[in-house]
């Protein structure tokens, strides 16, 4: 019976909640004078059309949709659309020219310190920062395209910007020629998936002192400088896909300073380097495929207690490479396809163990410079020679069961 | 004459050959010597040449502190930091004040702000609610 009543009074709440539309032919002209006469829980529908009105703060519980893509202009001041209401739905605009280039961040859309707002379906183009989540908690982003043309000299924002907020989910948003696509700063208990995020200026996905949140399914192409995750503990990374990151400080992942993540089911296809590994510990690195690479994964000295385990390395220039003779970390049932080794006993696994570091690696690692001889005459017969009786390389650093096939990944 | 253009020549080479100068952050191009970032916004920026000339570059003045501090061989280095209302001109770490705290955010949570005129500071310390510091205070604050 209880339920019944309570049933009664929410369809209730819904009928005495009614909609404001917005355009030409409508009574009420302007998004402010709208969202001015809404009550909570009301709705807005803005028509098609240009509306330059500033900067648009929603400060009540509503519903704000777009039919057919209306355009918020904020013609370069300020915010275009700020959040200062729980629970809003900002759904099917087309947000462009945020202020810029000033300490305050100026946005496309900005929340402010809120909980349960959604963010969908939106095209936000040519703003200083996409969208700014600050200090918030349960909210979805999702299904945005988030566009500026931002260049190397220039100073921009992020696409999505997280900081100091909770249980987010941020899916499916497009992101591209901002700073770094997608970035979060103290942000915990938060999932990004499915999102794609290109040719931004630094990294396309950013962590900092973020922990237990986790990214899958997003695909990182052509950015500045790859993923860098940092400072941050308990990621997981999961069935993403690192393409073509070029350049001197470029990685497709590079990992500083965390521990307790799990790195599974990742392509890393063509960058300078697949995985930059620095201060990086108890990390389980399992069924990644590293391919077309210059450097499949540099492991700084400082890392310890990673598991790599059946991952697959084809068509690297070095597999591996490493900053020192200490290491701390297992390589087991890897496929090298560098490795020369037989099967006897037809198991799958190699009998003799493979050294994945070559002497040549070790060099240019100490001297870049050295890298003008390689495939010489003269190195590999060092490299050859160094793989008979390891001397420079630490001879600690083997996968003891290479497999003798690829994995299937 | 000749010979006194020779010593002029020669005296401006060797004088350009003196260590001290910093030289201009590249921005998205620079990565920082501490925390291995690509340096993106040159406000908070900060460097250091070593006596023979080394260069090393910083995204935060953090970073910078940081690094002096877990190098002590690099004896008396040059330390330079972006002056925030010259543009991000870089100048010398004891000819600024510094503003930290309150609403600054920067890459590395050093969230502090350098300038060489003290007058500029206290405008800026009012807008972000910031502390006033000096270079000695800030170093040891970290």
């Amino acid at each position: 019976m209880r339920i019944y009543i309570g049933y009664f009074l929410f369809s209730f709440q819904l009928l005495l909640a009614h909609s404001i539309h917005v355009g030409k032919q409508f009574p009420v002209k302007s998004i402010r004078q709208a969202i001015q006469q809404a009550n909570d829980t009301d709705t807005i529908i803005v028509h098609q059309g240009l509306y330059r009105e500033g900067s648009i703060v929603i400060n009540k519980k509503i519903v704000f949709l777009g039919y057919d893509y209306p355009i918020l202009d904020a013609q370069k001041q300020g915010d275009a659309v700020s959040i200062k209401a729980d629970s809003v739905v900002v759904s099917g605009f087309k947000i462009i020219n945020s202020g810029f280039a000033s300490l305050d961040d100026p946005c496309g859309i900005k929340v402010y310190n809120r909980t349960y707002v959604r963010i969908y379906n939106n095209r936000l183009a040519n703003n200083f920062f996409g969208i700014y989540l600050q200090n918030c908690s349960n909210c979805i982003v999702k299904g945005n395209s988030i566009v500026a043309h931002g260049t190397q000299e220039q100073l921009i924002g992020n696409g999505i910007h997280c900081w100091k907020s909770e249980n987010l989910q941020i899916i499916a948003n497009t992101v591209s020629g901002h700073r770094d696509g997608i970035y979060f700063e103290f942000v915990t208990n938060s999932v990004i998936w499915r999102n794609i995020s290109t040719k931004n200026i630094r990294y396309g996905l950013h962590f900092m002192f973020s922990n237990d949140d986790s990214y899958l399914t997003n695909l990182f192409k052509n950015n500045g400088a790859g993923v860098a995750v940092m400072f941050s503990k308990n990621v997981k990374m999961i069935n993403n896909t690192f393409q073509e990151n070029w350049g001197d400080a470029a990685y497709g992942l590079l990992l500083k300073e965390i521990a307790d993540g799990y790195i599974f089911s990742n392509k890393f296809i063509k960058n300078t380097t697949g995985i930059y590994m620095e201060g990086t510990s108890r990390i389980k690195l399992e069924k990644n495929s590293f391919i077309s690479n210059g450097w499949g994964m540099k492991i700084q000295a400082s890392c310890m207690e990673n598991d790599i385990v059946h991952n697959n390395y084809l068509k690297n220039t070095f597999d591996i490479s490493t900053n020192g003779s200490l290491v701390l970390n297992t390589f087991n049932f890897n496929y090298w396809d560098k490795y020369e080794g037989y099967d006897l006993d037809k198991n799958g696994i190699g009998d003799v163990p493979y050294h994945p570091l070559s002497l040549f690696a070790v060099l240019t690692e100490k001297n870049a410079s050295t890298l003008l001889l390689f495939r010489s005459f003269m190195i590999t017969l060092l490299d050859k020679s160094e793989k008979v009786l390891p001397s420079i390389t630490p001879d600690n650093f083997i996968d003891n069961t290479p497999l003798m096939k690829a994995l299937w990944l | 004459m000749k010979r006194l253009a020779l010593l002029y020549f020669a005296s401006v080479v060797l004088i350009s050959c003196v260590s001290g100068e910093p030289k201009p952050l590249q921005l998205n191009l620079d990565t920082c010597d501490f925390c291995r970032m690509t340096i993106a916004n040159a406000h908070f920026g900060a460097e250091l040449i070593t006596q023979k000339g080394r260069c090393y570059k910083f995204d935060d003045v953090a970073c910078l502190i940081h690094f002096a501090k877990s190098n002590p061989s690099v004896t008396s280095p040059f330390l330079f930091v972006g002056d925030f209302a010259m543009n991000s001109k870089l100048a010398p770490v004891e000819n600024c004040v510094y503003i930290k705290g309150g609403t600054i955010k920067s890459p590395m949570n050093g969230n502090a702000l350098a300038f060489s005129s003290k007058n500029e500071a206290q405008q800026y310390q009012a807008k972000y609610k910031a502390d006033i510091l000096t270079w000695k205070e800030l170093y040891n604050s970290y």
